[in-house]
């Protein structure tokens, strides 16, 4: 049979295959299945949460239980590995198995479209009813909104994780102090690389480890610390009533000559732009880089694993600091977003007024003491005790307050405090480390008070949404490049102007008719 | 005999023979390094492996890693149910595609080439994830191990390969087994059949594979954690475990071990490993010496 | 010359055909009917195929419609925008069009014109080794490497190709001379590419080879020494020929998967200084549909590329029909 006549034979035999496939099965694009009425109360709280342990929660767990219990509801949680959160999450929003209550892990614009166009509940007029979901922090809130509506209750998050580890022994050896300002941190990255801080007559140490990055600009890399200490803002910055990018401004072109400068010194790795962030420890532990500058909870990992290495000396080789203060003499601390996602209510699942309060209610009941301790410390006297009013682990550890510790984490996705945080911070195991953990406190609310907050945080612009990706990786890329080297001034300059032209301007403009619009701020 | 029939013994070949050697060698060793490289770092602690990036034996034997996965319940009935549901699976899929591929393999058939364009299409079309997890979702599939089995069945590629395999066997074959009177079923059971295993095992192998290594099945269709798959656990503990980005959604996050990573690894990969060499005497030369004779 | 596999030669007539009465169809019509019936036992075969094909692959191309809408899962597909063909306008006209384009078909002819010879070779090789526990430990040990995952065979191309301390990086700036930076520089992405390729997808590949090769009639090599063939004679005019409809088949499935690079590989190596020759269609379509939501343009840029596959599947099958050779149909 030849080719054309295949064809002729081909476009009918294939309808009709496409027919029976779809008369045998059955078809719905979408519908809502849920089968409540609205005047019943509700007897079960159907939630989707990540996960991010190896394996999820055990069913008819003890957390579970007695969180049921506070709540006064059922609770069915599908407990989705944090992997693949993204793939189920629209999986579910095109099925018709919607939960009641889904854990949204960021303002994505896939999460845009889908408020945008109806499927979750608009909740900045009834936070207010429920005094537990008020919250204590109006800028993250609005950070958390969609130009300036809420569409999920946020989780909280430190707001304030920037901080500087560098090797203590190597600062010690040198007669360095810690740094303070940004010139500190070029001095000493300077001396790690020519002084020989490690004392073996090689000239085989450098400065700041830095890796490749997997986020995209504005995602608090080291680079993006860097940039907010010299003072360009936050990815956006005000200047003259208006919103611009920091990438637009003078500081930022300070900072990026800075980095030029150490990067071509020789004072941070050479694989900068290629090194997988995974081994991001490895150099400073195998004595290669003194300086990283990432957050506190790196800080803690790595003497956690220098004390597993080294239990009697570990104290001797990190010391720790917060922001830096720039070339201008002030202190422009680079704050976190201060939330990661929020809890959404879909609108399919739950239908009417009346049912969504029901579901606020339950929520307001997540944000008391006792639920909030129950799922962020667990349970007095089985994985924790109360010492000095914080949760001491039990040690040694028995297998049940393992598993309960696991469990916890995992409940913790559903942590909403967003008027206070009640539950008990964590007692650290030694001496040794409360001060460390004390300190880190310190510094942190200290530099708090200088937080440089993102002001476009709520704003999404369509042509970001569109072409987001794209615009970041222009910047992003220039920057590398500039920094090795591989672009001039002018090069640099031109890579901004792209930016402007495929579709930057649009989004300058976009924003700031957000703002503009946006009486909330 | 044999080596004097095909005369291997000349200057030339032997030479041959002995660069082989050396080659085969090298991409053996070439090959399994990795796999070595990941076994050996799977018994090391996690302080070792942070600050040895590269070591062909650990200071400290650690068990700590596989100790950890083994006394997760869930792991271990993880393992249990992959390994049943791949081996129901690959015999069901094979199944398929053998039933399949026989009727097109003849060239006669009515309706053998329209067939044969819809399989192409299917090749490079595809619905996409949403619409098969709508279909999946109609039949009621949801939430069993048949959704892990049957919206993967048939391979197109597979499909089409083992159709021309099937073409290409002698007709005298299947004529002389006619001519005693058999019919089209026999002549499949008794001859063709057990002249393709190489063929067949070499399916059986790759359809064992795809079901063994998908999560997204498991992922798009399982909703109950008690009936997954060792993938799950693959995907969650080896995806990009950054602590930085990880702990904007969990600050109380600490990745795994990087030896559980390990660990992981090696535990999904090696009952594929040890499955090959099963296969491999199907393989064996000269499997129709006889039958054309005969 | 074709392989005697493929030649039919009926040593005994053929079976006489079944008579039907079917009453005043024409002879032609005759002739079907009368086929139908004699093989109505296989399609009794192909009916659980048909029936999978239908319910499994056909049934969910619907979806392919949200290429054609603005699509918003919420909204499903009945509910979304109709924007005709405007996604298709926006990947045409994207300026970086060329560029993925020129980035995929370059990875892909490379893929072809040196991993797939080297796969065909590498079986030969195999077939060869006369050691038989050499050859079947080898034959074992090379398709490992098809199961580690993307993200261990990048990290140990960090591992070895790693500015200053890769063993690998010392070794070959030794060899040239040369102060390169592998990774990061994008004049050698596609070689390092290739590279992890050929590593890890060789083995797996030569496993199809390898069962051609055994189903090869052992009295062919020996009437070929017979008529004083030597050993590299043999393989030429014997094993070569012999396995030809594979390649033949193996070559043109490839054809349909030209433009699918893989996104995983491509991604992990992906990096700010050579981002201008890795970015390919399927990294494209993760940034930009993926984690920007833009279901529909990924959904469009997929069917391109599934319409270019088709294209090129047929083509690729006429061409070798047209030299008499094996095909799909």
């Amino acid at each position: 049979m030849t080719q054309s006549r295949l064809l002729k034979r081909f476009i009918p035999a294939a309808a009709a295959v496409a027919v029976a496939g779809l008369a045998l099965s059955g078809c719905t694009a979408h519908s809502a299945s849920k089968a409540s009425s609205s005047a019943d109360t509700l007897k079960t709280l159907t939630v989707q949460a990540p996960f991010l342990s190896a394996a999820p929660p055990a069913k008819d767990n003890e957390i579970g239980t007695r969180l049921e219990k506070i709540l006064g509801v059922k609770l069915d949680i599908n407990w989705v590995p944090n992997s693949s959160y993204e793939d189920k999450t629209n999986i579910t929003l095109a099925g018709s198995d919607i939960p009641d209550v889904m854990v949204i892990q960021g303002k994505d614009p896939g999460f845009v479209k889908n408020a945008q166009a109806g499927a979750f509940w608009n909740l900045t007029k009834y936070l207010k009813d429920y005094p537990n979901l008020v919250t204590n922090s109006p800028a993250v809130q609005h950070a958390s909104s969609v130009n300036g509506q809420v569409y999920g209750i946020y989780r909280p998050r430190d707001e304030m994780r920037t901080a500087v580890m560098l090797r203590k022994d190597w600062l010690d050896k040198l007669g360095l102090k810690v740094p303070k300002t940004t010139e500190d941190l070029y001095n000493v990255a300077k001396a790690f690389t020519e002084d020989d801080p490690d004392g073996d007559g090689k000239k085989d140490t450098y400065g700041i480890v830095v890796p490749k990055w997997p986020g995209p600009i504005g995602s608090n890399s080291p680079w993006d610390a860097i940039e907010t200490w010299f003072g360009s803002g936050n990815l956006w910055t005000k200047q003259g009533g208006k919103l611009v990018p920091s990438y637009t401004t003078d500081n930022w072109k300070k900072a990026l000559d800075f980095e030029k400068k150490l990067v071509s010194n020789g004072y941070v790795n050479p694989d900068f732009a290629t090194m997988d962030s995974v081994n991001w420890n490895t150099p400073f532990m195998d004595g290669k880089g003194g300086i990283i500058i990432d957050t506190y909870s790196r800080a803690r990992q790595i003497n956690g694993l220098l004390e597993k290495s080294d239990p009697q000396n570990y104290q001797k080789y990190v010391a720790v600091t917060g922001n830096l203060i720039g070339p201008d003499g002030t202190m422009h601390a680079l704050p976190t977003a201060g939330y990661s996602g929020f809890l959404s209510i879909p609108k399919s699942s739950v239908k009417t007024e009346a049912q969504l309060r029901q579901v606020l209610a339950i929520l307001n009941k997540l944000n008391s003491k006792k639920a909030q301790v129950l799922i962020n410390n667990g349970i007095e006297g089985k994985n924790f005790t109360l010492v000095d009013g914080k949760a001491a682990a039990i040690n040694p550890p028995t297998d049940e307050s393992t598993q309960l510790t696991d469990t916890v984490k995992s409940y913790a996705q559903l942590g909403i405090a967003v008027n206070g945080e009640k539950f008990y911070d964590p007692k650290q195991p030694n001496a040794y480390d409360q001060a460390e953990y004390d300190h880190e406190e310190k510094m942190m609310n200290a530099d708090l008070k200088h937080a440089v907050f993102n002001p476009a945080a709520a704003y999404v612009s369509d042509t970001y949404v569109m072409q987001g990706a794209t615009l970041d990786n222009i910047i992003g890329d220039a920057r590398i490049k500039y920094i090795a080297g591989q672009l001039d001034q002018n090069g640099l300059t031109a890579q901004i102007q792209r930016w402007r032209s495929s579709g930057g301007d649009t989004v300058i403009k976009e924003i700031n008719a957000l703002y503009k619009a946006d009486k909330n701020k | 005999m044999a080596r004097e029939v095909f005369r291997y013994n000349t200057r030339a070949g032997r030479a041959f023979d002995v660069a082989n050697v050396i080659f085969l060698t090298i991409v053996g060793l070439v090959a399994l390094a990795p796999f070595l490289f990941v076994l050996v770092r799977s018994f090391a602690s996690e302080a070792e492996l942070t600050a040895r990036p590269f070591f062909l034996w650990p200071d400290h034997f650690d068990l700590s890693a596989y100790t950890v996965i083994f006394t997760t319940p869930s792991f271990t009935r993880a393992v249990i149910t992959t390994v049943l549901v791949t081996a129901v699976g690959t015999v069901i899929q094979l199944l398929l595609t053998v039933t399949m591929a026989y009727p097109l393999a003849k060239r006669d058939l009515p309706g053998r080439n329209i067939i044969l364009s819809l399989v192409v299409v299917t090749l490079v079309f595809s619905g996409g994830m949403i619409p098969t997890f709508l279909i999946v979702r109609n039949l009621g599939l949801l939430n069993t191990y048949w959704a892990l089995i049957l919206p993967l069945a048939i391979n197109p590629f597979s499909l089409i390969i083992v159709k021309n395999f099937f073409q290409n066997l002698p007709a005298e074959l299947e004529e002389s087994a006619k001519v005693d009177g058999a019919s089209e079923l026999v002549v499949l059971w008794r001859i063709v059949l057990p002249l393709s295993k190489p063929i067949l095992a070499t399916f059986a192998l790759f359809y064992a594979v795809g079901i063994w290594n998908d999560f997204m099945s498991p992922l798009l269709y399982l909703n109950d954690t008690s009936m997954w798959t060792l993938q799950m656990f693959l995907q969650q503990v080896t995806a990009a475990t950054d602590l930085t980005t990880a702990q904007q959604v969990d600050p109380n996050y600490i990745p795994p071990s990087q030896g559980i990573k390990y660990a992981v690894i090696v535990i999904a990969t090696i009952p594929v490993l040890i499955f090959y060499p099963f296969l491999q005497k199907h393989f064996a030369k000269g499997m129709l010496i006889g039958a054309v004779k005969g | 010359m074709s392989s005697t596999l493929t030649e039919t030669s009926p040593a005994v007539p053929a079976p006489a055909p079944v008579t039907v009465r079917v009453p005043s169809l024409p002879p032609r019509k005759r002739r079907l009917w009368a086929r139908m019936l004699r093989y109505r036992w296989l399609y009794l075969l192909l009916a659980p195929g048909v029936v999978y094909f239908a319910i499994f692959k056909y049934a969910p191309m619907y979806g392919a419609i949200i290429a054609f809408e603005d699509y918003v899962p919420f909204l499903g597909m009945s509910g979304s925008r109709w924007v005709g063909l405007a996604q298709f306008q926006r990947f045409f006209n994207d300026p970086d069009f060329f560029r993925l384009l020129g980035n995929t078909l370059i990875l892909a002819g490379l893929s072809l014109v040196i991993a797939f010879p080297l796969t065909i070779i590498m079986a030969l090789i195999l077939n060869e080794m006369r050691l038989m526990v050499l050859k079947r430990t080898v034959q074992t040990l090379i398709y490992i490497p098809h199961f580690l995952a993307w993200t261990v065979v990048a990290s140990l191309t960090y591992l070895l190709f790693a500015q200053g301390a890769g063993p690998l990086t010392h070794l070959l700036n030794a060899m040239l001379g040369t102060h390169i930076d592998f990774l990061s520089d994008p004049a050698w992405f596609r070689p390092i590419i290739v590279l992890q390729d050929i590593w890890k997808n060789t083995g797996w590949g030569t496993i199809i080879f390898l069962a051609a090769l055994a189903s090869v009639d052992q009295e062919q090599y020996e009437a070929a020494v017979i008529d004083g063939a030597g050993r590299f004679q043999r393989v030429w005019h014997v094993t070569l020929p012999a396995i030809r409809p594979t390649i033949i088949i193996m070559l043109i499935l490839q054809m349909g998967q030209i433009l699918n690079t893989g996104f995983e590989q491509i991604y992990l190596m992906t990096n700010s200084l050579n981002r201008q020759v890795a970015d390919v269609f399927d990294t494209y379509v993760y940034f930009v549909g993926i984690t920007q939501g833009a279901y529909s343009y990924a959904t469009a840029v997929g069917l391109f590329k599934a319409v270019v596959g088709v294209v090129l599947i047929l083509g690729a099958n006429w061409l070798s029909k047209r030299f008499n050779q094996d095909g799909i149909f």
